[in-house]
């Protein structure tokens, strides 16, 4: 008989947090402008021999932001993405589900439509703003929330549609918005400065200490609620703390980074399938692996039609659903 | 073809924009050209030398210094390796002002291009990047030389009987008003434009129209600039009975040149005027 493993594996953690360290590492190192690998680190530490002038600049405020901002959204979506599974119970359940999605591309569309001057200080307000407000709409509308998520997930369905269709006229309406909308909603990281880094990692580091502070009782919920209950769980009160820090991350990456789909469905089954657990001390984990995954996308966007960059969202899509694949025949053909 | 449309509206749609204040002190000795409007009028003014790239989009002279440089999304590590001390950067390519302010952190000007939306605003464009550049003179040479046979070509072309044009964007019958640039040069030939009525506030000049509409308002010539074939246009079902289609009125526009704004609009001008000059 097979012992039964540690329900946490901290070796899969430890090596999810060094291929962060690498990806990283890489991601900061490679670009158009050729910069020693010795004076990269060297400045990072900040020891004498550092990077000076231009390539300071280009390191420090050019591909530093951009890295990071890839780590916080892509721990971000995967971790919400694994919590809303969890928590609908369901494995096709993403971060975009709610309508938080398709609230903050209407958020993005109206910004780009109507601003005058500079509209990207706008958009993250704007589609964080529609992004909340869609999933506050849906569990406004769906009332029932407590006794069955699943309505919760349609009127999540519903709202999204509602908006996407605003979004789309308002699209229509406004031809010289369609490139910078369609850029939006397949995601960029282009430009990312330490403005957006500082507040995003704000609301995302929070909403994931919130969210792995509360994963041990968020298996709780894979039991009946009468099962949770017995357990000393409130599932209620436990859904709903959930739902809104998921949330809260989910808006916060969209409106920094536009749509990246696939993260938070591919990572969170990709950790779950090599580590072989389904629970959610896996969280940590899947935020790691999150992390490096859309780092690497990034360096991908970036560097393989460069100078030109290739939509995130295709590299994730691309890259992610093949692999994806693989890993879901294998847990079959262990399972069975 | 519905890419090519949908690319040329975007850059008719760049040119709805009015014009920018710009300060740039010392001449610059390494320009980079995210334009290609703004490349031919570098070159034109005698600023050529001064350029050591141009955008992916930039086709015309043939001598610009062309590189994969993307104009649209601009990628300001790529910009920066070509060590340049002066960037034309269109105010519509994706995050504009983040990109000026992260080049202006590297210590690199920026030129901030907002598309002009008549002649004046290419005349004032010219005459910037001639302050720019340190051709002042020959900028304002250019000028008088682009306005005098601007002029000739609209006399030789003018209308005097109504001729109601329509200026197809692209397949799915975009148009533009006599508000936009291109509506601008065909109502300088004195006619009529009959996307003008379908206008509404927020069609930005760029109204799109139905089948019916356009073959009640009877057009007695059609500009194409999307790629669609004279057979093509003159085969849609119902069009027969246009003017333009039973007189073979169908004119294909040049590529390039109707969305270039700089000197070569008066190779487009002339283009207009013969073939107006030659209608029935």
């Amino acid at each position: 008989m097979r012992a039964i493993p540690p329900i946490w594996n901290w070796r899969i953690t430890t090596i999810c947090a060094a291929l962060l360290l690498v990806v990283g590492l890489a991601a900061i190192s490679f670009g158009p402008i050729t910069i020693g690998f010795g004076q990269i680190v060297r400045t990072l530490l900040g020891i004498s021999g550092g990077l000076k002038g231009q390539d300071r600049t280009v390191l420090l405020d050019l591909r530093l932001p951009r890295a990071l901002l890839a780590a916080l959204v892509g721990a971000a979506l995967a971790t919400s993405g694994a919590v809303y599974q969890s928590v609908f119970r369901n494995p096709l359940a993403d971060p975009y589900l709610l309508g938080a999605a398709s609230g903050a591309g209407l958020g993005a569309t109206i910004a780009i439509t109507n601003a005058h001057g500079n509209v990207y200080s706008l958009l993250p307000i704007f589609s964080f703003i529609g992004g909340t407000l869609a999933v506050l709409t849906s569990f406004f509308i769906s009332g029932k929330f407590f006794a069955e998520p699943q309505s919760l997930l349609l009127s999540g369905i519903a709202v999204g549609s509602f908006a996407t269709a605003i979004q789309t006229y308002l699209q229509q309406r406004h031809s010289s918005s369609l490139r910078p909308v369609y850029s939006w909603i397949l995601g960029e990281l282009t430009v990312a400065n330490w403005q957006i880094v500082t507040w995003s990692s704000i609301y995302i580091l929070i909403s994931l200490g919130i969210l792995i502070s509360v994963s041990k009782q968020l298996d709780g919920l894979m039991l009946s609620d009468e099962e949770s209950f017995s357990l000393g769980i409130n599932p209620n009160r436990l859904r709903m703390i959930a739902v809104a820090a998921a949330t809260l991350a989910t808006a916060t990456a969209v409106s920094a980074s536009g749509l990246i789909g696939f993260v938070g469905i591919v990572v969170p089954h990709l950790v779950r399938g090599i580590t072989h657990r389904v629970t959610n001390r896996n969280l940590l984990t899947i935020a790691l692996a999150g992390a490096a995954f859309l780092v690497l996308a990034d360096l991908g966007a970036r560097t393989l039609l460069s100078p030109a960059e290739l939509p995130i969202g295709v590299i994730t899509a691309f890259v992610g659903a093949p692999f994806f694949l693989v890993v879901l025949r294998r847990r079959r053909t262990v399972s069975s | 073809m519905r890419t090519k449309g949908l690319l040329l509206v975007l850059s008719v749609f760049a040119l709805s924009t009015t014009t920018a204040a710009y300060a740039v002190a010392s001449t610059p000795q390494r320009i980079i050209s995210l334009s290609p409007s703004a490349t031919e009028d570098l070159f034109a003014i005698g600023a050529g030398k001064q350029v050591v790239a141009v955008d992916s989009l930039s086709n015309y002279p043939k001598s610009a210094p062309h590189s994969k440089l993307d104009a649209f999304s601009p990628n300001v590590e790529a910009i920066a390796k070509y060590k340049p001390d002066l960037v034309i950067l269109q105010s519509s390519a994706t995050k504009a002002s983040a990109v000026k302010a992260a080049l202006e952190k590297l210590g690199i000007k920026v030129f901030f291009e907002v598309t002009p939306s008549d002649l004046n605003g290419a005349y004032a464009e010219i005459t910037s990047l001639g302050s720019a550049t340190g051709k002042k003179t020959q900028a304002a040479a250019l000028v008088i030389r682009m306005k005098s046979a601007i002029a000739n070509a609209i006399t030789a072309g003018k209308r005097t009987s109504p001729t109601p044009i329509f200026h197809e964007v692209d397949n799915t019958l975009y148009s533009a008003t006599s508000k936009t640039f291109i509506g601008h040069v065909y109502s300088d030939f004195n006619t009529t434009n009959i996307a003008d009525a379908a206008d509404t506030a927020d069609s930005y000049g760029y109204p799109q129209l139905t089948n019916e509409y356009i073959l009640k308002a009877n057009p007695s010539v059609i500009f194409v600039s999307d790629g669609e074939s004279i057979a093509q246009i003159s085969s849609r079902a119902g069009w027969g009975s246009v003017d333009a289609v039973s007189k073979k009125q169908i004119i294909i526009l040049p590529d390039d040149i109707p969305s270039r704004w700089g000197p070569r609009l008066v190779d487009f001008y002339q283009f207009v005027s013969r073939t107006l000059a030659a209608i029935k």
